[in-house]
Parts: C-alpha cells; sequence; structure tokens
C-alpha cells in the first residue's frame, strides 16, 4: 500500500465533467488531510510522531499524484485553502484524535465517490489505492483513540 | 391450497439460462481466460459468506481471539449481505430457489486461526480490488468499500 503504485503518464485523455469533479473534491479532501496531520502534531505527543510523519506522507504523495492526473488529462489542480475549520475545536489529544479519524475518513468518502463516477482503470485504480490506505489508517487510529467499532463495514460508504 | 404444480423445470431452465449467460460473457471478454463466473460479485460474495463462517467458529473455539474474530464475522457477513443483495438486483433469483447457497457445515478451526484470518481477509481484499476496477460505475463504490473494509480488518487483527 504505501509503494507508488499508481504512476501517471505526462498526459492522458481528458477527464469527463462528473470525473473531473469528483476527482477534484478528492484532492481537496487530501489538501485538508494533510492541514489535519500538520494541526494534530501540536496536541499529541511524541509517541505518535512516526504515526503523523506516516500518515502526512502518505497524504501528500496522494495528493502529489492526484494533482499529476489532473494536469496529465489537461485540469488545473484545485489549490489548497490557506486553512480548514476543523468541525470541533481541537483542544487536547482526545478531539485531535477525532480530527484525524474524521479527516481519514472524510478521504474514503471522496475517494469511494469517485469510484463511482468513473469508467477509467487508472482513474479507479488511484481512487481505490487511496480508499484503502486511508480505510486502513483510519482503523489505526480508531484503535489508538480507542474508538469502537474499529472499522465501518464499507469504508468510503456515505 | 394452492394446485400449483411443482415445477421441477425450472432448475434445469436456470441453469441453462446461466450457462447461456456465461457463454456469452466469455465471448466478450477480451482476455480469453478460464470461463468466468456469471456475476463477479457473486464469487466475492460467496467469499465473505466462508469468511464470516470462519471468523465465527474462530469466535467460538478461540477464546483470545473471540473480539477481532467477532468483528471479523460481523463486517464479512455484511459484505456478504450486500453483493448477495446486488447480485440478486440485477439477476433475481426465482421464488422457488431464492435459499442462498447453503454451506451450512461449520468450518474446521486451523491450527493457526489468526493467521488464516489473516490470510483470508488478504485474498478477499485483492479480489474485491481486481473486481472494482472492472465493474460498472454503479458496483465500483460498493465492491471499493468491501475491499477497504477488508483491509482495515486486517488493522484490526493486527
Amino acid at each position: 500500500m504505501t509503494q507508488p503504485s499508481s504512476a501517471v503518464p505526462p498526459s492522458r485523455a481528458p477527464l469527463p465533467e462528473d470525473t473531473l469533479a469528483a476527482v477534484q473534491a478528492a484532492l481537496g479532501a487530501e489538501h485538508a488531510a494533510v492541514w489535519v496531520y500538520g494541526l494534530v502534531s501540536a496536541f499529541l505527543p511524541a509517541t505518535f510522531d512516526k504515526a503523523i510523519a506516516e500518515g502526512a506522507t502518505a497524504h501528500r504523495a496522494c495528493r502529489d499524484t492526484t494533482g499529476r492526473l489532473l494536469g496529465a488529462a489537461g485540469a488545473t489542480p484545485e489549490p489548497a485553502e490557506p486553512a480548514y475549520l476543523p468541525p470541533k475545536p481541537v483542544t487536547d489529544q482526545a478531539s485531535a484524535l477525532e480530527l484525524v479519524v474524521n479527516a481519514e475518513t472524510d478521504t474514503t468518502t471522496a475517494w469511494r465517490a469517485a469510484m463511482e463516477r468513473t469508467d477509467a482503470p487508472d482513474v479507479r485504480r488511484i481512487a481505490l489505492d487511496a480508499l484503502k490506505s486511508s480505510a486502513a489508517r483510519s482503523t489505526r487510529w480508531r484503535k489508538t483513540a480507542g474508538l469502537t467499532p474499529l472499522t465501518p463495514p464499507l469504508p468510503g460508504q456515505p | 391450497m394452492s394446485t400449483t404444480p411443482p415445477t421441477p423445470v425450472s432448475v434445469s431452465r436456470r441453469v441453462l439460462l446461466l450457462s447461456t449467460l456465461a457463454t456469452g460473457l466469455v465471448a466478450c471478454t477480451p482476455t480469453p481466460a478460464s470461463p468466468p463466473p456469471p456475476d463477479p460479485l457473486a464469487a466475492l460474495a460467496a467469499r465473505a459468506r466462508a469468511d464470516a463462517a470462519l471468523a465465527s467458529a474462530i469466535a467460538s473455539a478461540t477464546p483470545a481471539l473471540a473480539g477481532v474474530a467477532e468483528e471479523v464475522a460481523k463486517v464479512r457477513g455484511e459484505h456478504a449481505a450486500v453483493l448477495q443483495k446486488e447480485v440478486d438486483r440485477e439477476r433475481p433469483p426465482k421464488p422457488s430457489s431464492s435459499a442462498a447457497p447453503t454451506t451450512t457445515a461449520a468450518p474446521t478451526v486451523p491450527s493457526n486461526p489468526k493467521a488464516a484470518l489473516a490470510e483470508g481477509l488478504k485474498g478477499a481484499s485483492d479480489e474485491a480490488s481486481e473486481v472494482a476496477v472492472a465493474v460498472p460505475r454503479h458496483r465500483a463504490g460498493m465492491v471499493g468499500s468491501v475491499a477497504a473494509g477488508c483491509v482495515s480488518l486486517l488493522e484490526v487483527l493486527a
């Protein structure tokens, strides 16, 4: 899951409008996840450093792959927002863990939606890889945070 | 009191129909591998049912693994249900033969139950991932979520 399984060619056919919108939305979720990992690092003790680094690296890689896909299809990747508004204020370890789980859940939802809005196998694969790796991280964080159930039966299902 | 006679021909008619469909699929499939099953989701559903049954057996036989095995049984049981529902929606079963494939014999608990669960989930995730890339849009999200659910269960087991 950590290998860059999604080599994007320098150019590909343009994406249909609905696919494009879904992939841009997933890119938005990736931008938000990268931001969230940056924020929560301030609220979590050093024992979480490795998990935070792993998650942040994975989301940056996914963001970059998605940006390359959009660029190859002749589209302009949507940029990140300067900041994001967490659904709940982050004040301590528990609220930080909740926010990371939220961010991972949001990316699974966005990528599953992208899978349903494309027929292209290359886009499907990128979306599926992202959906699976976010789902796995979400479960790891739920374990850490003591949240149950540890996984929804169908990660990404809205 | 109904006077409808039993319809012994229905089964053979269904078998005939299925085999005709399978032949049609072979003709349309670009990779002439071994004949594909009539509906790829039916194989995923059967696999999910088997995983759930094995996990239930392990949960009863191995107290140390009961918690995680029950989680696997629950999630894989839900996978089986949603996959079978989609199989039946697309190709409704005859009311007389609606009994799901019955493999009621309780599976034998393997000597290394945890490894057996993990191996099953890895295989299930790989199989669902292949199917998720190729199916029509309306199935892609569901199958992708099944793959992601299996990956998450591996983290539950870890």
